[in-house]
């Protein structure tokens, strides 16, 4: 009985964890750049809203999807615009989306479905593996939504180009010396740009999941500061991409939590556990020598 | 280098663009807004009279609206200062949240409500700003010591903050109100009377509480301390060159935390000031909404006391009326977020080429 | 036979011609009527003083800067960089003062960077490095990180990442600065070396002995124009020397003032009689664990001005960043006044008396958006507090009796301090510790460095008049020839140690030079 907990447990913990995945690795690659985008949260809410939105107007959640990639694509410029191109303070433009983001798709899903919250949207199922999924322990591994699997490659895919690739140390190193980037006759405006771009479509998959891969609706504010956590996450990970996916998947545990220990038994308050990744972010951030890792240039505006 | 620059002659017009900004900004936003409403269906004169009638229909509509300009401003005020360090707070809902729990708290303990000349009104109050206080001095002393970014910080103590409101007033072992059945609410027990801030004009048709002279007098001692005190010129010190301002004798660390506390404090009496001058009872989420609407009015000020004021009475009264035509007229009070958006960005925007062209 | 521009005849045609360039910042003309043009196989040399406007030319030749004024021809066709791109892709490289590298990654990494995008092979790369290195006598370890490089090793990186490019033209400014004298040698070698496979060579420097050995031309800039040409530098160094310091009305001033300064020292060396500051085996050991000071000891007289010499990076900047109280030693301590300063604040360093100019005048001394009164105060201001007010109104009237006082030419005291000159702000700041209450010790660090001749013989003397107050002065400067005119006494240091002592007369100069080089004994 115990190892099946144990095992939903898990399952549930990566379950909780895709969104993170998605919106920390994206947003890995803009602060590797020098870049931080506050921002992150703003894009997975547009994420997730385009997501239910073309998911429910079409009935395919898969054309879900791409409207959510489709909505995100001006936020995610407008980022860039700001922080490349205009230098405005990346922090300030990033809440200030944040803010304009929250009221933009509370509006519209007010006016494309009315006051109705909680309608039910065509979303994704689960999609278990054929032998894997039946393992014993890891099984719920392998019976989760088709993307985590995408997740998985493209994080394998960022960690190639960031070690293997002439892209990748232009990318590093816009990080840490952006002038060193433009002597050597890289093009460091265009490398922040894609970065900021990959961070937008990155967070808007991982909202899409929220609303279309997880719950199957879309709710005001729904993300609830999972794009900070996603921040957060990178920190501490130190800014190392494997570290960052461990850093999520810790978060996706701890709000797997919330479910799994009634189920054991235990009695806490629900408030504490919902409270759980936020004060383990604090923590993280507090006990970590985490700054002397950060890229040199993040958030200077060159 | 000898050949030193010869001094441009400033053009009048540069000398008011930090003040025209702010202007423009908002009447731009307000612009879009109206454009949104009339792309929603809505018509525009219904919602405008709507907006109209809660913002300053009666007394007790402007009352509402400046007891909410006040706590506006004084999470503004305790930005700007914060801000003058070179430190970015947005956690003013976690701080005002802190401060409405401990005043909760504190207004219910036996014994309070008997304190006499006013103490039973004034310490919880001074209970919230000190809880406040210590929310930010907590976020302050990570950045001094570890070197965390205090935006990071604070926005994940705000988090926890409101977590920690909801569990207080769900929990019957906290602060919830004992259940007499299944549809008791979440909330605390009422404040007693005596506890209860003192309206200006004792009469509840116009509740305007003695927040208002108390933001007065806070204005003021922000005003003075930022222009012409030793810590308001250690405070921008810290905030231009830390380096400069160690070797020249300022202590940086006590200096970046002591403003995060008083930027706390300010958020927490902010807090206290709501709950006993306005809610009366602790209920989750009251903070919500406050904190951006604060950090908004903060950056729309770019450092000026007078310039919180004036934000903080704006937004006093477009989330009034917000609330009004929501009612009203069916125009969601999300639209205030659209709009406090748009001015952040186009002020943010232009803020590097200000910054330039001021330093000349 | 092709004529240049300025009249020259010329053999061949010229790899890079620049033709009536000129380059302003807003009011401010940096360039003007710049005529010059570099060939192949050749080494051409920009001299000039700081600020002549050299970087500024490298940087519109670079494509960093776009010029206001004038045309540039490479290999005959028009030439307009917008950018590093442009340049690189032209043939242009450059070595800067601040490398183009990134400390936190290799040095394969930084060679690939800029150059390859897509799948990379790090062993190909270094094998690349290890042909380069041996043609040109480059010697370089492929896999360290550029962060734990030394200065030297650092700029030969920046060399092969130039040279792997095959560029046509390869400009370094002001390569030598950094470098100890047998590196300045290797160095030299090196560009003769690129100029003889084919490359124009532009090196720009203020150092006259370099130009002796490696020119084949030389161009003078003063105040952003040329001021003097040569094809025979060797033979007509006096010439350009002249042009480069040249003042119209003040060649005169110039001299009364270094005989002022040089009679002002006394023939018999300086013997103090009380002790002004005491360093007592003092060692710093940085985060990483490499000991940037080591077990140093030293006194300085009360009205004795004692030199530090050596190459920048040899311990002066963590010496300088230890008096001035922000950095404490890891083991020994000082004092000064009779207190133990070793773990004191900024603040309790300044009230025991003890003044410091920092070698970084932007970063730590001043903050450069206060006004120049604020900064004139910056560490008192409390002396015009009442009631925890500043009273402006004093402050403002103090500021401008101390303008008058130091000669800080500003158009009021209440400018922004960023805008003024080099010169000036040195002498503000200066000022400003001067006055320091009951004022002990002076420590100035690159006191004269970017300053213009009279900015300088003002500091000169405004530091020869505190010796005579009785401050003891320590003076750290790269710049051997004004610790010998300026101190009585000379220490060198050399990585992080006191390898030598010598009287401060010229006759040791070439002693203290072989110390700072290494040479024992």
């Amino acid at each position: 009985m115990t190892t099946e907990l144990v095992a939903l447990f898990l399952g549930s913990s990566i379950r909780l964890a895709i969104p993170l995945f998605f919106a920390a690795t994206g947003e890995l690659v803009s602060e590797r750049a020098g870049i931080v985008n506050m921002s992150v949260e703003g894009m997975m809410l547009t994420g997730a809203f385009g997501g239910a939105v073309g998911a429910a107007l079409t009935g395919s959640p898969m054309l879900g999807l791409g409207c959510a990639v489709l909505l995100v694509l001006p936020v995610a410029i407008l980022q860039s615009v700001l922080t490349n191109t205009l230098r405005a303070n990346q922090i300030v433009t990033g809440i200030g989306i944040n803010i304009m983001a929250l009221g933009l798709t509370t509006l519209g899903y007010r006016a494309i479905f009315g006051a109705r919250s909680r309608e039910v949207i065509p979303g994704f199922d689960v999609w278990p593996l054929p032998y894997l999924g039946d393992l014993p322990l890891v099984g719920p591994l392998f019976q989760q939504i088709w993307m985590f699997y995408l997740v998985v490659i493209v994080i394998a895919i960022v960690g190639y180009v960031l070690a293997k690739t002439g892209w990748g140390i232009a990318l590093r190193a816009a990080g840490d010396d952006p002038q060193a980037v433009v002597k050597s006759g890289a093009p460091l405006l265009g490398i922040r740009h894609a970065a900021i771009l990959f961070t937008g479509v990155m967070s808007a998959l991982g909202g899409a999941f929220l609303s279309i891969g997880d719950i199957h609706t879309f709710t005001e504010g729904m993300t609830n500061g999972a794009g900070y956590l996603a921040i957060v996450a990178v920190i501490f990970g130190s800014w190392k991409l494997w570290r960052t996916v461990a850093a999520c998947l810790l978060f996706g545990a701890a709000t797997a939590l919330q479910f799994q220990l009634p189920a054991f038994g235990i009695q806490v308050p629900n408030a504490l556990l919902i409270m759980m990744p936020y004060l383990l972010a604090l923590v993280a951030v507090a006990g970590l020598a985490g700054r002397q890792a950060a890229p040199r240039a993040l958030a200077q505006p060159q | 280098m000898n050949a030193t620059a010869k001094s441009t002659l400033i053009p009048r017009f540069q000398t008011y663009l930090p003040i025209l900004l702010p202007i423009v900004a908002v009447a731009a936003a307000l612009v879009v807004g109206m454009a949104v409403v009339v792309a929603m269906g809505v018509p525009l004169g219904q919602a405008l009279s709507a907006f109209w009638r809660g913002a300053f229909g009666n007394a007790y509509a402007v009352s509402a609206s400046i007891n909410r300009a006040v706590v506006l401003a004084l999470v503004g005020i305790g930005f700007i200062i914060a801000s003058r360090a070179g430190l970015t707070n947005v956690g003013g809902e976690g701080q005002i949240a802190v401060g409405g729990i401990v005043a909760t708290a504190l207004c219910l303990m036996p014994g309070m409500q008997a304190m006499p000349v006013g103490l039973s009104f004034i310490l919880p109050l001074a209970g919230a700003t000190l809880a406040g206080g210590v929310w930010g001095g907590i976020a302050g002393l990570l950045r001094v010591r570890v070197g965390t970014n205090e935006v990071i910080a604070t926005l994940l103590l705000s988090f926890i903050a409101v977590w920690l409101l909801y569990w207080s007033v769900q929990s019957e072992n906290m602060l919830r109100q004992p259940m007499t059945s299944a549809a008791t609410l979440p909330e605390s027990l009422p404040i007693p009377a005596t506890t209860q801030v003192p309206l200006l004009t004792g009469s509840y048709s116009s509740p305007v509480t003695l927040g208002l002279p108390l933001l007065v007098v806070v204005a003021v001692v922000a005003a003075v301390m930022l222009r012409r005190s030793l810590y308001g010129f250690a405070l921008g010190a810290v905030g231009l060159n830390p380096v400069a301002a160690s070797r020249a004798g300022v202590s940086v660390g006590l200096t970046l935390v002591s403003s995060l506390v008083i930027a706390g404090a300010l958020g927490g009496l902010a807090g206290g000031l709501m709950l006993q001058g306005e809610q009366y009872s602790l209920k989750a989420g009251f903070s919500s909404g406050y904190g951006f609407d604060g950090l908004v009015v903060g950056l729309l000020a770019r450092g000026s006391v007078t310039g919180v004021i004036a934000g903080a009475l704006l937004f006093g009264f477009l989330r009034s009326g917000g609330i009004s035509m929501e009612m009203a007229a069916g125009v969601p009070s999300a639209l205030v977020n659209v709009l406090q958006g748009l001015i952040v960005l186009m002020i943010a925007s232009a803020a590097y080429y200000l910054d330039r062209s001021s330093s000349r | 036979m092709h004529k240049t521009v300025s009249g020259r005849s010329e053999a061949v045609l010229p790899l890079l011609a620049l033709r009536g360039i000129g380059k302003s910042f807003g009011a401010f003309e940096a360039l003007r009527d710049i005529d010059v043009s570099f060939n192949a196989h050749q080494v051409h040399c920009l001299l000039g003083e700081n600020g002549a406007g050299k970087s500024t030319l490298c940087n519109l030749v670079f494509g960093i800067h776009q010029p206001t004024a004038g045309t540039m021809e490479l290999e005959g066709r028009a030439y307009r960089p917008a950018g590093p791109r442009d340049a690189l892709a032209g043939g242009i490289a450059m070595v800067h003062q601040h490398f183009s590298l990134v400390n936190e990654l290799p040095v394969t990494d930084n060679l690939l960077l800029g150059r390859r995008f897509g799948r990379i092979d790090r062993r190909a790369e270094g094998k690349r490095l290890q042909e380069l290195a041996s043609r040109y006598g480059l010697d370089i370890v492929p896999d360290a990180l550029v962060g734990d490089l030394s200065v030297g090793q650092r700029q030969r990186v920046e060399i092969a990442k130039c040279l792997m490019s095959n560029p046509r033209v390869l400009i370094l400014d002001e390569p030598t600065a950094v470098l100890l004298p047998d590196e300045i040698s290797a160095l030299l070698g090196v560009c003769r070396q690129v100029a003889a496979s084919g490359c124009a060579v532009v090196m720009v420097t203020h150092k006259l002995a370099e130009i002796e050995r490696v020119a084949d031309r030389v161009t003078v800039l003063r105040r952003g124009r040329i001021a003097a040409y040569s094809d025979t530098p060797a033979a007509d160094i006096n010439r350009l020397v002249a042009a480069m310091i040249q003042r119209p009305q003040a060649s005169g001033d110039a001299a009364i003032g270094a005989r002022a300064i040089a009679a002002r020292k006394p023939a018999v060396p300086f013997r103090p009689k009380q002790e002004a500051m005491q360093i007592d085996g003092v060692s710093i050991v940085d985060r990483l664990g490499i000991k940037r000071l080591d077990d140093i000891t030293l006194t300085v007289g009360r009205g004795e001005i004692v030199g530090i010499a050596g190459v920048e990076g040899n311990g002066q900047s963590e010496l300088g960043a230890m008096i001035g109280g922000l950095l404490r030693p890891t083991s020994g301590r000082w004092f000064a006044s009779d207190q133990d300063l070793t773990h004191a604040s900024p603040r309790r360093i300044t009230a025991a008396g003890v003044g410091v100019v920092p070698e970084d005048r932007h970063a730590v001394a001043a903050i450069s958006k206060l006004s120049l009164a604020d900064n004139l105060y910056l560490n008192r201001m409390s002396r015009f507090t009442r009631f925890g007010l500043i009273d402006r109104g004093a402050q403002r009237r103090q500021a401008q009796d101390a303008m008058t006082k130091f000669d800080v030419r500003a158009p009021g005291p209440l400018v922004a301090f960023g805008s003024l000159s080099g010169g000036n702000q040195q002498k503000a700041v200066l000022g400003r510790e001067l006055t320091t209450p009951g004022l002990k010790v002076l420590l100035a660090a690159q006191p004269t460095r970017g300053l213009d001749i009279g900015a300088i013989e003002a500091v000169y003397g405004l530091i020869r008049d505190a010796a005579e107050a009785g401050v003891g002065v320590l003076l750290i400067s790269s710049e051997l020839d004004e610790l010998i005119s300026v101190a009585d006494r000379i220490l060198v240091f050399y990585r992080g140690r006191i390898v030598g002592e010598h009287v401060a007369r010229p006759e040791n100069s070439h002693s203290i030079g072989a110390l700072m080089s290494g040479q024992t004994a």
